[in-house]
C-alpha cells in the first residue's frame, strides 16, 4: 500500500466557554463554533455528530495509546452564527476554553 | 486610466447581499450618501425596483443610457438597446461568478474529474515551461 | 348457546397459549442510499474509501464491496450511519449478491481446544485465515462489478482514490 496520509474526515471546532448567564454557567453544555459555519442554517448539518476533544496524557493505556478522547455531540444550535452547543460525557475541563476539538462527519444523514 | 466607475444614475450594479444576490440591477436615482434606487428591470434581472444600501451592491463597468428615476418600461428599453445583459455575460467577472457556482454543484466524483483535469493541465504548463527553459 | 360436548377430558388440557410474535423489520436505510450508490467510508480501518453499497442486509447494515481489486476493501457490512452516500452511482444490476446474508459474516468458531498445552497457548495472536468460501464470493461479486465500473469512465480512478476534506472545505455545503 502506498504511503499516503491518513484523509481528514472532521472539521475542527474552537471551545468558546460553556453555555451561561450573566453571573451563572452551566458546565455541561459546551459552546463550539465550527470552522467554515456562520450561520443557524449551516448548523443543521452537523446536529448529532460526534465530537472528539483529544488530549495528550503521559501514561499510555494498554493498548499503548497516549491519546485520550472525550467524545460528545452537537445537541443544537446556540444563537445565529454558527455556534453550537455539545454535551461530553465528561464536561470539559476549563482549560479546554480557547481549545480545538475535531466535529466527526458521523453519524451521516447524507 | 482614470477610475471611471461611479455612482451614477444608469450604472449597472451587481446584489451580493440579500434574496436578489449574484443579479444585476440598474440605479435610478441616488437617496441619499448610504442608498440608491435600483430596478432590475425586473423582466430581465429579476431584481424589482427597491431601495438598496450601497454596501450590498457592487459597481460593474458598465451604464446604459436613462434618465432618472426613469420608468421601468424605459430602462427595459435601454437595457435591450445597449445589450447589457450579453456584454455581462462576455465580462471576465461573470465568468468567474458562474465558474464558482458550477464547481460548487458539482457532486464528489464531478470534484475528482476536476481534479484530475486541473493536473493534466498543470503537468502540460510545466511540461512547456521546461521546454522553453523558463 | 353451544351444546355441551359429549367428551370432557379428566384430565385439564392448558390450550397452547397464542404466542405473541413480534415481526422485526430491517431498519430502514435512507434514501439516499440504494444498490449501486457509491459511499464514503467515514470511519473505522477503510476510512476515506470510496466503496459501491450493493444491498442493504436484513439487519440494517450495508453490503458493499471496493471491489478489492480497486481500492482493497474486501465485501464487508457497514453501518449507514458511517457513511456519506454520493449520488453516483454504478449499475449493479448484473451483480448478484442474493447468496450474501449476515450469516456470511459471522465469525467461525475456533476450533475446540484440548489440553492444557493449548490452554497454555490460547492467547498467541493468529494468523487471520480467510475461507475460500469468501474468497470465492469476493471473486464472484468483483468480477461483475468491476464490469460494471469498468464501463464508467474514469470510475475506477474514482473508486481507487481515497475521500479526504482539504482546508476550506465546507462539508456543510458540498454536494456529495
Amino acid at each position: 500500500m502506498p504511503n499516503t496520509r491518513p484523509p481528514r474526515l472532521h472539521v475542527d471546532g474552537a471551545i468558546l466557554g460553556y453555555q451561561r448567564g450573566l453571573r451563572t454557567q452551566n458546565n455541561s453544555v459546551s459552546l463550539i463554533k465550527i470552522k467554515g459555519v456562520d450561520s443557524k442554517d449551516e448548523v443543521d448539518f452537523y446536529l448529532g455528530k460526534k465530537v472528539a476533544f483529544i488530549t495528550k496524557s503521559e501514561t499510555a493505556d494498554k493498548f499503548g495509546n497516549k491519546f485520550r478522547v472525550n467524545w460528545g455531540k452537537v445537541c443544537r444550535a446556540h444563537g445565529s452564527n454558527g455556534v453550537v452547543r455539545c454535551t461530553f460525557r465528561r464536561n470539559l475541563p476549563p482549560q479546554a476554553i480557547g481549545g480545538k476539538v475535531r466535529v466527526m462527519l458521523y453519524p451521516s444523514r447524507v | 486610466m482614470p477610475f471611471s466607475r461611479y455612482v451614477e444614475v444608469g450604472r449597472v450594479v451587481l446584489v451580493n447581499y440579500g434574496p436578489e444576490t449574484g443579479k444585476l440591477a440598474t440605479i435610478i436615482d441616488i437617496v441619499d450618501q448610504n442608498k440608491c434606487l435600483i430596478d432590475g428591470p425586473e423582466e430581465i434581472t429579476g431584481v424589482s425596483r427597491q431601495v438598496i444600501p450601497f454596501t450590498r451592491i457592487a459597481l460593474t463597468d458598465f451604464t446604459v443610457k436613462i434618465q432618472r428615476n426613469a420608468r421601468t418600461k424605459t430602462l427595459k428599453k435601454a437595457w435591450e438597446e445597449a445589450d447589457t445583459m450579453n456584454k455581462w455575460e462576455a465580462s471576465s467577472w461573470a465568468k468567474k461568478l458562474s465558474a464558482k457556482k458550477k464547481r460548487a454543484s458539482l457532486s464528489d466524483f464531478g470534484r475528482f474529474k476536476a481534479m484530475v483535469a486541473r493536473k493534466q493541465k498543470s503537468e502540460i504548463i510545466s511540461k512547456k515551461m521546461t521546454e522553453l527553459g523558463a | 348457546m353451544t351444546a355441551t360436548p359429549r367428551y370432557y377430558p379428566a384430565e385439564d388440557v392448558k390450550p397452547a397459549k397464542a404466542v405473541h410474535k413480534v415481526k422485526q423489520n430491517p431498519p430502514r436505510v435512507r434514501a439516499s442510499i440504494t444498490p449501486g450508490t457509491v459511499l464514503i467510508l467515514l470511519a473505522g480501518r477503510f476510512r476515506g474509501k470510496r466503496v459501491v453499497c450493493l444491498k442493504a442486509l436484513e439487519s440494517g447494515l450495508l453490503l458493499v464491496s471496493g471491489p478489492f481489486k480497486i481500492n482493497g476493501v474486501p465485501l464487508r457490512r457497514v453501518n449507514q450511519a458511517y457513511v456519506i452516500a454520493t449520488s453516483t452511482k454504478v449499475d449493479v444490476s448484473k451483480v448478484d449478491v442474493k447468496s450474501i446474508t449476515d450469516e456470511h459474516f459471522s465469525r467461525t468458531k475456533d476450533a475446540a481446544k484440548d489440553g492444557e498445552e493449548e490452554f497454555f497457548m490460547g492467547d498467541a495472536p493468529k494468523q487471520a485465515v480467510v475461507s475460500d468460501q469468501r474468497k470465492a464470493d469476493q471473486k464472484k461479486v468483483d468480477d461483475a462489478l468491476t464490469k460494471a465500473v469498468s464501463a464508467v469512465p474514469m470510475l475506477e480512478a474514482y473508486l481507487a482514490a481515497q475521500f479526504t476534506l482539504s482546508s476550506g472545505d465546507k462539508p456543510h455545503l458540498m454536494k456529495f
